[in-house]
This record gives structure tokens, sequence and C-alpha cells, in this order.
């Protein structure tokens, strides 16, 4: 357990949510700097949106507390309701009121200046393209349009603190290919904390990711780190003709995990001879087409550290 | 500002549903219309009914010539002995009858002086047909009173008969239509708030600095929006059906208002207690339904047993229409209407006070 510090944007402090018997949110210590890009990644269940309702005061911890902004969430409710934005798992908006006026509820709130609030929502709704649509009360929209609205009702208040709980939820690859470059245009402002189960999302936008999985936090680091520090196999796939079972054996004399399906051969060990095993089957008599290592993935580093596949 | 907020993007969410509001400002108006439509016109359905005068005063006489006949709906007949009128009764030939005992004209000569008495007539009806001999009870008991001025401010009129105000049915069914109108006020209110929380809006402006009095009165702001409007409304509807205004408007106006607070209040604490629409819509119905029947929107209260009556008056309903027809038909002010009045007020107060402690109960997480 680490203990109090004012410069970070968000620190939990072995915060824990039980639900009766189950435990949802098991002691997490996360410490999210300033103007840093944190990316919560689970599986379903895993406890995200549990621990982002209890950062925006939401939910009551059941076990330790956090500080966002320096403010105690059980101690400073308003204080940190005050300075952050919040944009839930289910898409949640004001149906009959237009899109507009949904971030002008939230904006007047908030106590933006009427002036203030119209430029704002203006240039937001725009960002995301629905400033055509501005007019219009929201339960006409499609589901990616409310989405995208969902989003912003976040941001209309200039937060310090961006929670952002699967953002891109049920958008297609070009609405959630948009909100990812919005993100990363808000990175050098605010702090953002996100939560997804897309590795390349989490990927593409974190600066740290943390991997979470029943309720704990059981790997954390840059992606980077993550795949290169934790990663304790490397893989190799090669595309070959005519792969013998002589050959296979050859292989397996020295990297006993090399599995065939057609004309790939996918061999996994701690350290990986490329020349060496192209080498070897060659000698074999296999004409090899292509031989690469594979890129690993956060997907790989899931698995590996909770032995179950991240996603299907 | 933040309470205006809430306030203003409520009252959206609810003007902005054409069968929400239109239920809300038709439906009252629907049973306005038929109630008036049934009971009036060419096709005024006329009651003969048998009075036999045992008192024999210039005032019970009064009351036979009088003021009865100005009923429109009723054909006096007048009779000698009960035994003759009980035989017509039977046969059909009267509705009912009315026995003006001996000391009738005392009573309501002290009730001119001021001098409260109660006045005694003792009324035979065909019980077959219930909702005929309930009108007339309430008929022949709204003639009596204001012939009596019981309730009435005393003045020391010489001429002895002067009946303030013919009532026919509009008249006697019009406030009981308002504050139906009122009561489902309840489901409204209640879905509201419970819609919100069931969608998630209510997390949602959780995470905000919104207080939970901000919620409270947000959502009590745009239901009394809606209240004004629909007791301005109602009161036009009934106008325009034919229902006489005789006493004083904002009285009136002010127990209605009343009313529908507590509506909003207990719509506030069903919503309280429900996780969703699911379960508030029925739960609010199975209250301002039976609350309606009991109250006497629709029929006269006084027939009922008095076990219901006491249930009755136990929620505002039936004082705010006790005292909406004393002020609208009979003229009557606060003097006479003060103690339902005083019910009222500390009745909206009461719920209010439950409901936002339940609500701020239901919000804790
Ligand atoms: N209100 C609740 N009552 C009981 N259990 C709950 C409640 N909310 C969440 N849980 C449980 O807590 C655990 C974590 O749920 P949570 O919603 O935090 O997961 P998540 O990581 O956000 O998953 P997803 O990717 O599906 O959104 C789950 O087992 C869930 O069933
Ligand atoms: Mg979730």
């Amino acid at each position: 357990m680490t203990s109090p510090n004012d410069d970070l944007a968000v620190q939990t402090l072995n915060l824990a949510r039980k639900f009766g018997d189950l435990v949802a949110v098991d002691g997490v210590d996360l410490n999210i700097k300033q103007g840093e890009l944190f990316a919560l990644l689970g599986p379903n269940g895993a406890g995200k949106t549990t621990t982002i309702n209890m950062l925006c005061c939401l939910l009551k911890p059941t076990g330790g507390t956090a500080r966002i902004m320096g403010h105690d969430i059980l101690k400073q409710p308003y204080r940190v309701k005050d300075i952050i934005g919040v944009s839930p798992q289910e898409t949640v908006l004001s149906e009959r009121l237009n899109s507009r006026e949904n971030l002008e509820l939230i904006g007047r709130i908030h106590g933006v200046g009427a002036t203030e609030l119209k430029t704002r929502s203006q240039e937001l709704l725009a960002t995301m393209g629905l400033g055509a649509r501005a007019k219009d009360q929201v339960r006409k929209f499609s589901g990616g349009m409310k989405r995208r609205l969902n989003i912003i009702m976040a941001l209309i208040h200039d937060p310090q603190v961006v929670f952002l709980d699967e953002p891109t939820l049920g958008l297609d690859p070009q609405a959630r290919r948009a909100i990812w470059e919005y993100i990363i245009r808000l990175k050098k402002e605010k702090t953002i904390l996100l939560t997804t189960h897309y590795m390349d999302e989490a990927d593409f936008l974190a600066d740290r990711i943390g991997i979470m999985d029943e309720g704990k936090i059981v790997a954390l680091g840059t992606s980077h780190e993550l795949k290169n520090n934790l990663l304790e196999k490397q893989t190799m796939v090669i595309q070959a003709q005519d792969i013998t079972e002589a050959a296979i054996e050859k292989v397996r004399t020295k990297y006993a995990e090399a599995e065939v399906t057609g004309d790939t051969l996918v061999i996994s060990d701690k350290q990986l001879g490329f020349q060496e095993i192209v080498g070897l089957l060659h000698q074999a008599g296999v004409a090899v087409r292509s031989a690469y290592m594979k890129e690993p993935t956060l997907e790989d580093v899931f698995l590996q550290i909770t032995g179950k596949e991240l996603r299907e | 500002m933040r309470l205006l907020a809430l306030a203003s993007r409520n009252l959206k969410e609810i003007y902005r549903d054409p069968l929400a509001l239109g239920f809300l400002l038709g439906f009252p108006l629907v049973f306005m219309l038929l109630f008036g439509a049934i009971f009036s016109g060419d096709t005024l359905p006329e009651f003969t009914v048998g009075v036999i005068d045992e008192d024999n005063t210039m005032m019970s006489q009064a009351f036979v010539d009088q003021a009865l006949p100005m009923v429109p709906v009723l054909e006096i007949a007048t009779y000698d002995d009960t035994g003759t009128a009980l035989k017509d009764l039977k046969f059909g030939e009267l509705k009912a009858y009315i026995v003006i005992p001996p000391g009738f004209g005392q009573q309501v000569s002290s009730n001119w002086q001021g001098t409260k008495a109660d006045i005694l007539l003792q009324m035979t009806y065909d019980e077959s047909d219930v909702m005929i001999s309930e009108q007339l009870i309430t008929i022949i008991n709204d003639v009596t009173l204001a012939f009596a001025r019981v309730e009435m401010p005393v003045t020391v009129d010489a001429k002895p008969i002067h009946v303030e105000n013919q009532i026919d049915y509009i008249d006697f069914i019009g406030p009981g239509i308002i504050i139906f109108g009122l009561l489902i006020l309840i489901p409204t209110s209640a879905r509201t708030i419970v819609r919100d929380k069931e969608k998630g809006m209510l997390s949602r402006l959780l995470t905000t600095p919104t207080h939970p009095l901000d919620f409270i009165l947000g959502y009590s702001l745009s239901n009394v929006a809606i209240t004004i409007a629909q007791i301005i409304i109602f009161i036009f509807g009934a106008w325009a059906m034919g229902m006489d205004i005789i006493g004083n408007l904002g009285l009136a106006f002010l127990v209605f208002f009343l009313t529908g607070l507590c509506s909003i209040g207990i719509g506030m604490v069903i919503a309280s207690l429900s996780r969703s629409e699911n379960q508030a819509e029925p739960l609010a119905w199975l209250f301002a339904m039976p609350l309606a029947m009991l109250s006497g929107c629709w029929f006269s209260i006084e027939m009922m047993p008095s076990y219901i009556r006491t249930v009755a008056y136990a929620f505002p309903y039936a004082h705010a229409i006790d005292a909406s027809r004393g002020i609208l038909i009979r003229g009557v002010g606060l003097e006479a209407v003060g103690a339902d009045f005083l019910f009222l007020a500390g009745w909206a107060v009461a719920i209010f006070a439950i409901g936002v402690v339940l609500f701020r109960r239901s919000m804790r997480s």
C-alpha cells in the first residue's frame, strides 16, 4: 500500500468493493500522473466499471479509498465531482432533449457560463460530426451518434480528470478511429482513465496500461514494457511446403513447442534462433516460403498471466 | 442555476412527450366531457321526488315551493302522508321521497342567525338505482345546505328564500374531476423520477456536483409547472362545460395547488421505493385509482360506509373535494374550509419530508 501523493491525478489506495460475497474490486493500487492516459484493460466482469464508479463517487468502496487531484472520494465527494467528467459504459442521455440541450444540462450544472457553453458545445458537436443534427431530439439518433454524444457529455465542462468507460463500445471502425484521434488530442491537456477490452485500443491510446482480472491489477506498464518484459516466450511463424514428420521431429529436438497446421508451422520458446530454425528446416528438405517473428500482443500477455483469453 | 437546469430539463422531458402530456391533461377532460354529456342538455333527466312536509312552517314551505324546484333535474310532488308516497316509490312513480320533520324551520332559522344547528331531512329512496339515488342524496344535500346557508357568512336577509345557485350535475362533478386530474399526477411524478433512476440518468447526474436537494426540487418544480397548467385548464374546461364558479377562484386554486403538491410528494415516495418503471407504475395506479373512488371524485362519498370515509379522509383528496365544492359551488370562504386547508398543507409538508428522506436513502449505494 502506498501513501497519499497530491501530485497524482488519480491515486487509489487499496481500493476494494464487494457485492455480498463477490469481490468485484480487490485492493487496487493505481497511481495515475497528471496528463497521463491510463487504460484499464480486462475481460467482462474484471471490475473495471466498478473501479470507475467508485472513483467518480457513484459507488462507495467497501475497502480502501482513492484520491482525485488530491481530493479524497469519501471525504470530499463534491470536490471530486467538480473536476471530473464521466462517460458511463451504458449510453445515458436525456432522450427528449436535443444534443445541445444535453450538453448544456451538464454544463449548466457545472456552472459554465452561457456564452462559453455555446461555443464549447458547438465545437464538441462539430468534432464528433454531430453538428448538423444538433437540434434533433436525441431519441432519434442512431446508437453510434448517441455514443459520441455520451463521450462529449464528459468533456463539456472542461474537467481536469476524465473517466471514459468503454468509450468506443458499439461504434463502427470509422467512428472508433475518429474517437481515438480525438482522445489523442485531449491527451496533452487532461488526465484520462479509460477502460476497454479492446487490446488495440489500449495499445494505440494509452501511455500506460493496467491489465485487470478478477478485481486485481495483474500487470502494469507501457504497452512495450508489458509485451517485452513480461512475455516469457517468443513465437515464430513459418509458411512452408512439404513439412514432413521428419522435419518436425528435427525441430522438436531443439524446440519442444512446435505445431503444424497445414502449411504453417508455429514454434514458441523462451529464446528462438531465427537462422537456426530456418537452417534446420532447410536441411530437412523443407522449402520455406516465409518466416517471421510474431509481434507480441497484449492478448498474449493476458493469456500468459491469467491463462485465459481476453475476448471471444 | 443547477436547480433550474434540472427543472427545465425535466419539464422538457414531460412536455415533449405528447402521449404523457395528453394523458395528463386530456384524460380528466375526457371524463369531464363524458360526465357533462351524460347529465346535460335536452335530455336532462327528471327525477320525481315526493315531499311530505311535517314541519309546516313558513320555512319548510319556502323550501318545498321555491328552493327544491330550482334544481332543474327535480320534479317535486307533494304528499300528505308517507303511506301514499311509499306506494308510489314502490311503483316507480317516485325516485325518492323526503320527509321534512318538525323542527326543520327552527333549525334553518338558527343557521341563518349564525347558530350552527343540524338539519334533519329524512329521505327514502329507491335502492335499486344506486347512481341516481346517490346523486339525489347529493343534490338534496347541496340544496339544503345552500338553503340553510350552512358554511355561508351570516347575512340578515329579510327575504326568506334565496338559493344562491342552481346545482346541476356538472357543478357536482367538476371539482371531483379536477381532483381526479391531480390524482393522476401521482403516476406522472413517480414515472419521471424512476425513469431517470432506471435509465441511469440519475447515476450520470450523481457524478456531477448535483446535491440531493437539487434533484428533489428539480423534479418537484417541473411537476409544479405541470400542476399549475393542469389546474388552469381543468377549471377552464369545467367552466366551459357549465360549472358555476360562485366562490373565490384564487382560494379554489390554492386548494387544487396543495392537492397537486401532495400528489407530487406521493409520486416521489413511490419512486424512491421502486427500482423500475415497471414497479412504480402499477404501484402508483394502485394508489391513485382507489383513492379517486374513495375520495368521491365520481360518486358522492356520503353514501359510503363510515370506515371507508375514515380511510378517505386520511388522505388529502376527500378534503380537497369538500373544500373545492364548498368554494366553487356554494361560495364559502376560508372560514368554512380552513380545516381542510390546514389538513392539505400539513399533508403536503409531511409527504415531502418523507419523500426527501426516502429519495436520499434510495440514492445511496
Ligand atoms: N450492482 C452490482 N451488484 C452485484 N454485483 C455487481 C454489481 N455491479 C457489478 N457487479 C459484479 O462485479 C463484477 C465486476 O463488474 P464490472 O461491471 O466492474 O466489470 P467490468 O470489468 O466493467 O466488465 P464489462 O467489461 O463487462 O463492463 C462482476 O462480477 C459483476 O457481476
Ligand atoms: Mg464495465
